[in-house]
């Protein structure tokens, strides 16, 4: 019974949608519009109950002692203040002052802390595997070893030329690989949407 | 009260109304040619199995081996839905690869479930964890495992990209497997690394172009673009339907290698296909 009603449920709104998106109805257009709100409503539920579920969690895990009572003091620490910044009386919510210094002040940065790793992170894997000598990482490194050697600041008629290299293999070889992986990507997304409608799941289920 | 043939009536004069009331968006042949081309999807898509691939370059078919060794280690094994999710605020190509991860996750949760080991699943969107933790529930029911479906779990890491590649490379446990399916952007490199210094092994894939590199650096099965969207319908190409393929494609590649020769030797005055074929000129 389950598995036909979500396919049911798919198809129907599926059709919804793609009847809203060609023809022009005024009844149509009010049918697709409760049905996407209803989905922003799940969604808006679903999340609620998610960060309560991470906060039970959390805090069950500090009652009993288990798990990083570390991490768990600051998820619970980080929620308890955002709630506080965007709910508290005179609080303007999302564009208050308040959660808009938690967001630029502690949320970017550390992200960006967090990026920052990438640099270290890229080199180890580049190492890692052409040490490893696996066709495709290797064909990686070296397409890598040569841009990077075509990038650099090099002045006078040599530096052009290498200068002009670099432009003609992001324009031309590297652009079309991400054409094709997006055409690729883009066709398949259709075929998988199909599946989905037809409930056609994995072949090993 | 109105009878049969007036109550049919009306709904007749309702629909023509509706009707009436209705104009299509692009014009009769932008419309068909939407209708038509959703025809020719879904009359290829009718089928479970994708007919050329004879390959495993996600590293899927080895995914029963790693849930035995988890099961010998006494280990679990994590998957982890990338970090677009379903109803976060990101693009819809980003959110579709979520959907075609949740197949991925469907099939290890199925191979873990039947040799006991138990599953994380890490995503950073509460509607990608309840389509998960239904997708374990299923695994269990499926493979009639329910005892065990305690064991597994949903972890909702928090909101961001950058949360769940924080959390992959701070945490402690060691599992036997890590498969990373769906969209990764900025932070792939960092969420590649973490769980493959955790893991035994890791399988890894996302549609998205700018990161192809990130994949194919992260050792062990890599799929690359449409290969993620590819991958769930070659889960079952087992070594009989493999070779099967292996065979059909060496027939096909040999026809057109004859057709192409012959065409040269034609063409090039050698043969003359209708001579040959009607046996002018034998003794």
């Amino acid at each position: 019974m389950r598995r036909a009603t979500t396919p049911a449920i798919v198809i129907v709104v599926g059709v919804l949608l793609l009847v809203d998106f060609l023809v022009v109805n005024d009844s149509l257009s009010q049918l697709a519009d409760l049905a996407v709100n209803a989905v922003i409503l799940i969604g808006g539920g679903a999340a609620v109950a998610a960060v309560a579920a991470l906060a039970v969690r959390r805090a069950g895990d500090l009652w009993r002692r288990r798990g990083d009572p570390v991490g768990a003091v600051l998820v619970l620490v980080g929620i308890g203040a955002m709630l506080i910044a965007g709910l508290r009386p005179g609080s303007a919510g999302a564009t208050d002052p308040a959660v808009r210094w938690l967001i630029s002040a502690l949320l970017v940065p550390i992200a960006a802390t967090l990026f920052g790793l990438l640099f270290f992170t890229t080199i180890a894997a580049a190492r890692r595997s052409a040490a490893g000598r696996g066709r495709q990482a290797l064909v990686l490194v070296a397409a890598a070893a040569v841009m990077l050697i075509l990038l650099l600041p090099f002045g006078g008629e040599a530096g052009d030329r290498m200068s002009a290299a670099a432009s003609w293999a992001l324009d031309v070889p590297i652009a079309a690989v991400f054409r094709g992986i997006l055409l690729g990507v883009a066709i398949l997304v259709a075929v998988v949407a199909a599946r989905t409608m037809l409930g056609v799941g994995s072949a090993d289920e | 009260m109105p009878t049969p043939a007036e109550l049919v009536g009306r709904f007749v004069e309702f629909v023509g109304d509706v009707l009436g009331a209705s104009s299509l968006r692009f014009g009769i042949g932008p419309t068909l040619v939407v209708l038509g081309v959703l025809l020719v999807f879904l009359q290829l898509v009718a089928r479970p199995i994708s007919r050329w691939v004879t390959t495993d370059a996600g590293g899927l078919a080895g995914i029963s081996r790693a849930m035995a060794l988890a099961a010998e280690a006494g280990t679990d094994a994590v998957v982890s839905l990338g970090t677009a999710g379903i109803g976060r605020a990101t693009d819809s190509l980003a959110r579709l690869q979520t959907l075609a991860a949740l197949p991925l996750l469907g099939h290890v949760a199925r191979a873990a479930a039947r040799s006991g080991v138990p599953l994380r699943v890490l995503t950073n969107d509460p509607l990608a964890a309840a389509i998960a933790g239904s997708a374990l529930d299923a695994a269990h029911e499926s493979t009639s495992t329910a005892e065990r479906l305690g064991r597994s779990r949903v972890v909702m890491v928090g909101e961001g990209r950058p949360a769940a590649a924080g959390l992959v490379m701070t945490t402690r446990a060691r599992p036997a497997a890590a498969i990373a399916m769906g969209s990764l952007r900025e932070e792939a490199t960092l969420h590649l690394d973490g769980l493959r210094h955790s893991a035994g092994s890791l399988s890894s894939g996302t549609a998205e172009a700018s990161q192809a590199q990130s994949v194919l650096l992260a050792s062990g099965g890599s799929l690359v673009g449409p290969e993620l969207f590819q991958a769930p319908a070659d889960l079952r190409t087992d070594v009989y339907e493999r070779t099967t393929v292996i065979a059909a494609n060496r027939l096909i590649v040999a026809t057109l290698g004859i057709i192409i020769a012959a065409s040269v030797l034609s063409l090039i005055g050698i043969i003359q296909p209708n001579d040959l074929l009607l046996g002018v000129g034998r003794p």
